[in-house]
């Protein structure tokens, strides 16, 4: 089974979602409200959990429909992993372009073709600045009392853009950040955001159990690549090793190392 | 070292205040059921929903600085008109889902200018320079026909001009109708602007363009009646007998051909 096309489906909803939503917003329908730093579809809150924990440190206490708008997303996490970043974030789709945007400058520059080795910085270090910025940010939002990450959520600001746009006809100037970070990551280090820095993405790998969906093998004893062509590690876009990393903090379950494997050992497990 | 300085300092680091978070301006309010404003900045996650549902499309942006991306009702473009639409619908709490009657809301409370209110320089003063420097009167009254709460939030002082009564809820109606330009005679001024608790750093900042805003009394030429005075004796004007002494920009016609 090939999870490319209905990745990019849900990916191609959830970019139109975005234009959608305000546009029924000016024929009056109110079904579906909001962006994603929080939307209600049809009277099902859902909030960015990192938005959420903000609030509860910024303000102290934070009542009844925020909390539950958690639930969602969580529940979400803990079945699926981290499918909110690989199957559904706006920037990730951007991200997505980029990285063949700058495969393809890379071949057409340099003469290269051999895919860009991913694995700088390691995951570990990719996980602890992640996690760091995360726990800055929130000690920040607590310290000042204002929800600082929201500055800097990629997902929040494309969505909140494409609100403006359709309703205002302009947008504000916190695209800047967005383009900021176009021109870094076909310049400087691809997907550096997701990997790096993203405190939704960080948040939401927090919660995962034994049961949570993830890649692997099957093998008792993984830590050796079960085949010599090693498709898995230069399909994955996070710059893990699928094979035996499966599990780690980083892996959006976006499926690319299962459609690239040739030996069909890939496979999603879990619940 | 200054003591604006060291108090400035001490507020900060002792008493914890916070010199970013709130910004107040006249005619820039939050949204029917906003929460005192330190407490705004830290519940509100900028997730626009009260923007989208905003039927009126009174509900902006704001633009610049750490505020950015949070809601603001700017007046004198277009006033709320309290459906209370957006609180309803506030996930955070940052408007108060449970506030559902407009005239229990606190955005802010308008204020009448006098120097400016055509209705007030013409009874008080007899005067009114508009732009073309001629001298003209008017009666206005603009705000209370405009207010959703008359005689609650605004009244009619001896049925002839408006003052504002403790009923205003700060929805800016009559701030997006008065008619005199560039500044309006009537300004809301948000709740929470002339406190030093939730005003913080920007209290001063917030005092002083309050301060900047309001006007002292008006200068009349000596010898012309004013006030109390003025007023009962336009009461006394007779349309048949009397012809009022007003100074007109054109040549008023005493006479009309063909008319007995």
């Amino acid at each position: 089974m090939t999870y490319r096309p209905y990745r990019r489906a849900v990916q191609a909803g959830v970019f139109a979602l975005m234009f959608a939503v305000p546009i029924l917003n000016l024929f009056e329908i109110y079904a579906v409200t909001g962006t994603f730093y929080a939307i209600n579809i049809g009277g099902l809150g859902i909030a960015d959990p990192v938005v959420i924990l903000q609030a509860v440190f910024a303000a102290g206490t934070v009542g009844g429909p925020l909390l539950t708008a958690a639930i969602f997303p969580i529940f979400l996490a803990l079945l699926f992993g981290r499918v909110w970043c690989g199957w559904m974030c706006p920037y990730h789709v951007i991200a997505d372009g980029l990285s063949w945007a700058r495969r393809t400058l890379r071949s057409r520059l340099f003469g290269t073709t051999e895919p860009e080795p991913l694995s700088i910085p390691r995951p570990f270090t990719a996980n602890m600045t992640r996690y760091g910025f995360l726990a800055a940010g929130v000690i920040a939002a607590g310290a000042i009392g204002i929800p600082v990450l929201n500055y800097v959520s990629a997902p929040g600001i494309v969505s909140t853009e494409a609100m403006i746009l359709v309703k205002e006809r302009t947008v504000s100037i916190e695209i800047g950040f967005i383009l900021l970070l176009i021109v870094l990551e076909i310049t400087v280090l691809p997907r550096f955001w997701c990997r790096l820095f993203c405190p939704t993405g960080a948040f939401l790998a927090v919660f995962r159990g034994p049961f949570t969906l993830r890649v692997g093998t099957g093998a008792r004893n993984p830590k050796s690549p079960c085949c010599s062509e090693n498709h898995c590690s230069t399909a994955c876009p996070m710059g893990l090793a699928p094979f035996r990393e499966g599990q780690n903090l980083l892996c959006t379950n976006c499926g690319r190392c299962v459609d690239a494997c040739t030996s069909k050992r890939l496979r999603f497990m879990g619940f | 070292m200054s003591d604006g300085i060291k108090s400035f300092l001490a507020r900060v680091f002792l008493h914890g205040e916070n010199p970013l978070a709130t910004n107040f301006r006249e005619n820039q309010l939050r949204p029917p059921g906003a929460v005192d404003e330190k407490r705004f900045m830290a519940l509100c996650i900028r997730c626009n929903r009260c923007l989208e549902v905003c039927p009126y499309h009174s509900i902006k942006r704001a633009a610049l600085g750490l505020t950015i991306g949070t809601p603001y009702v700017f007046p004198e473009t277009k006033a709320c008109y309290l459906c209370m639409a957006c609180s309803r619908l506030c996930p955070t709490g940052a408007l108060d889902t449970h506030l559902q009657n407009p005239e229990q809301t606190a955005m802010g409370k308008a204020k009448i200018d006098v120097t400016l209110c055509y209705s007030h320089l013409f009874l008080e003063h007899d005067v009114l320079p508009d732009n073309t420097g001629n001298r003209i009167g008017a009666l206005c009254n603009t705000c209370y026909n405009v207010c959703p709460f008359p005689e609650k939030a605004i009244t009619l002082k001896d049925n002839l001009f408006p003052v504002v009564l403790d009923g205003c809820v700060g929805c800016g109606i009559c701030v997006e109708r008065c008619p005199t330009r560039p500044r309006r005679a009537i300004n809301v001024t948000p709740s929470g602007m002339g406190r030093v608790d939730e005003a913080g750093f920007y209290f001063r900042k917030a005092r002083k363009h309050h301060e900047s805003t309001v006007s002292g009394p008006m200068e009349t030429p000596s010898g012309s009646l004013k006030g109390e005075k003025l007023i009962e004796r336009k009461y006394n004007i007779q349309g048949t007998t009397d012809k009022p002494q007003f100074q007109y920009p054109y040549e008023p016609q005493n006479e009309i051909e063909g008319w007995e």
